[in-house]
């Protein structure tokens, strides 16, 4: 008995994986129904779904640079303060004083790019495959508002190190939203926590970006993931001659 | 494999439709747009075949991929982390402004509408109302067919690529309009960069600004007066009129054109979106420079003040 099937029979082994390793059939639907990461997976799909050139794995890539935010923005967080103008100071010796603390920010601030980019190009793939459509509507609508809160995160994230670049985006942004037409003005003032940007700005930006949108990003992206399980997985083709008495032609279709 | 695959999903004993066109769709991809009997629309997907429905195991067929994809994009961001830095500019400074000051890529697009219309439109509504649209296309595109393919009809790669094209072209060109088109009150005379004193009588004048005021807007004001309504349709009306206007005009291009369906024409206003998206903000970052003055990406200097 060689020391990894030793290790494998203990108790310890036993009580955290329930199965052998998946090489057979049976073993290859425990896994998936046994693990918590890979219970998000169906445990068979069609073939054409596995395809990288029909999603491009975008979804996925999304998520991956979600949680590469998520591990070094708690990273940062051990030592950003966020006060003025120590926000910039702490930003610097970050760099320069910490190990891989450059590393690390790098990692954060390509990490973001990388997300917008990704969900952009997601939800043109999901478009330009008809994936909208329904059952899977409301997952679209849910998509779109989970667009809007990865441009909220990554802007948010954009004033914190209170240098020129972040200090006059945000002035670019708040009088954008000072425009808004009858409320403007209240906008702004919920936007800044005063009537300049100042140190109530950055600790209202510090806390949306470090709390309140991730965990609402979280919770959207937990039922858009649930969603696409219960809407039947991700798309596959209609089988027409089935469907074509329930769904009846297009108007525009019938005409011609 | 990819062959195979495709060859599997045409049903038993029907032949691939004749495809004149080379990036027509896929064989098999069906056509929304033709009626049932006509026999040129090409073959239908049937979900009886049996090959269409083959399973795989998710593990280890998408687990593998998901692993190395990961890993992939793991790697390539740690790669640049190490070679690029991310910017730290100088501490905010309340009294110097950057010139240009611009927000991040992203919203480039946005910050280009600002540079034609009033920044309501271009910051609030605009962005409120794209939001809203793309929220509500599956609710207008209601039939389930079409999902599951890239492109869903045979004429989606068409559409795109005409949508695309015109929305760039109507977009560049309004850009350059509104850069180059100069209304002259008095004569002035203005002095170039090379020292060269260069005359301008009063009318409209199709020239590269130098700082004079320019775009629609001033020439609404020029041509009617300064009034607050005249103020309003140069900034507010006219940019909206052109931002429904735009789109209209496809909708019934695309329409007429390829006697569309309601999956094309939501295919060309996706479309219309995404182009105007990376046009804006193509523009906004590699072509707005100093006082975001139009502007070919190599004469383009690094921000003062930052």
């Amino acid at each position: 008995m060689g020391l990894w099937d030793r290790i494998k029979s203990t108790r310890l082994y036993k009580s955290i994986y329930r199965n052998d390793y998946p090489d057979t059939p049976r073993n290859q639907v425990l896994v998936i129904l046994n693990s918590m990461v890979l219970h998000l997976h169906p445990v068979k799909i069609p073939k054409k779904q596995v395809r990288y050139t029909f999603t491009f794995g975008l979804g996925g890539t999304s998520l991956l640079m979600f949680l590469i935010l998520t591990l070094t923005g708690v990273w940062l967080m051990f030592y950003y303060v966020p006060s003025i103008p120590g926000a910039w100071f702490s930003m610097k010796a970050l760099q320069t004083d910490v190990y891989f603390g450059q590393f690390a920010r790098n990692l954060h601030r390509w990490a973001a790019h990388g997300m917008v980019i990704a969900v952009l190009l997601h939800m043109t793939r999901v478009f330009y495959t008809g994936s909208y459509k329904p059952p899977r509507e409301f997952n679209w609508a849910m998509g779109v508002v989970l667009l809007l809160l990865t441009f909220l995160l990554s802007f948010t994230g954009y004033l914190l190190p209170w240098d020129q670049l972040a200090y006059w985006a945000i002035t670019v942004g708040s009088n954008m939203a000072k425009a808004t037409p009858f409320i403007g003005a209240q906008v702004q003032l919920m936007l800044l926590g005063g009537y300049e940007i100042g140190q109530a700005t950055l600790i209202r930006w510090y806390t949306l970006h470090v709390i309140f949108l991730p965990l609402a990003a979280m919770l959207l992206m937990g039922m858009h993931f649930w969603r696409v399980r219960k809407d039947g997985g991700i798309s596959t083709p209609i089988p027409y001659d089935e469907d074509e008495a329930e769904f009846p032609p297009q108007p525009e279709a019938a005409a011609d | 494999m990819a062959e195979e695959e495709v060859k599997s999903t045409r049903p038993q004993g029907v032949a691939p439709a004749p495809n004149p066109k080379a990036n027509g769709p896929q064989p098999g991809s069906p056509s929304l747009s033709a009626p049932a009997n006509k026999p040129e629309v090409g073959p239908k997907p049937k979900g009886k075949a049996a090959d269409d429905k083959e399973m795989v195991f998710v593990w280890p067929h998408l687990v593998s991929i998901e692993a190395i994809a990961s890993l992939f994009f793991i790697f390539s961001l740690s790669l640049m982390s190490l070679l690029v830095n991310a910017p730290l500019r100088n501490l905010a400074n309340p009294e110097l402004t950057p010139n240009p000051s611009k927000a991040p890529w992203y919203f480039l697009g946005l910050q280009e509408l600002l540079l034609h219309m009033h920044p309501a439109l271009a910051g609030v509504i605009v962005p409120t109302a794209v939001l809203i649209l793309l929220a509500a296309i599956p609710y207008i595109d209601s039939d389930r067919r079409g999902s599951g393919y890239w492109f869903s009809t045979r004429n989606g790669v068409r559409i795109t690529v005409f949508a695309a094209l015109y929305t760039m072209v109507w977009e560049l060109a309004l850009i350059i309009l509104d850069e180059f088109i100069v209304p002259v009150e008095k004569a002035t005379t203005l002095i170039l960069e090379s020292g060269e004193k260069l005359s301008v009588s009063p009318g409209v004048h199709w020239m590269n600004p130098h700082g004079l005021s320019h775009g629609i807007k001033p020439l609404f004001l020029h041509l009617f007066g300064r009034a607050p309504l005249t103020v309003a349709i140069g900034e507010i009306f006219i940019p909206s009129l052109l931002m429904v206007l735009i789109p209209y005009l496809l909708w019934h291009l695309i329409k007429r054109r390829y006697q569309a369906n309601t999956r094309e024409l939501m295919i060309s206003m996706y479309s219309f979106f995404i182009a105007s998206f990376v046009l804006l903000t193509i523009i906004g970052t590699a072509f707005r420079g100093h006082s975001m003055a139009l502007m070919w990406p190599w004469h383009i200097t690094p921000p003062i003040g930052i």
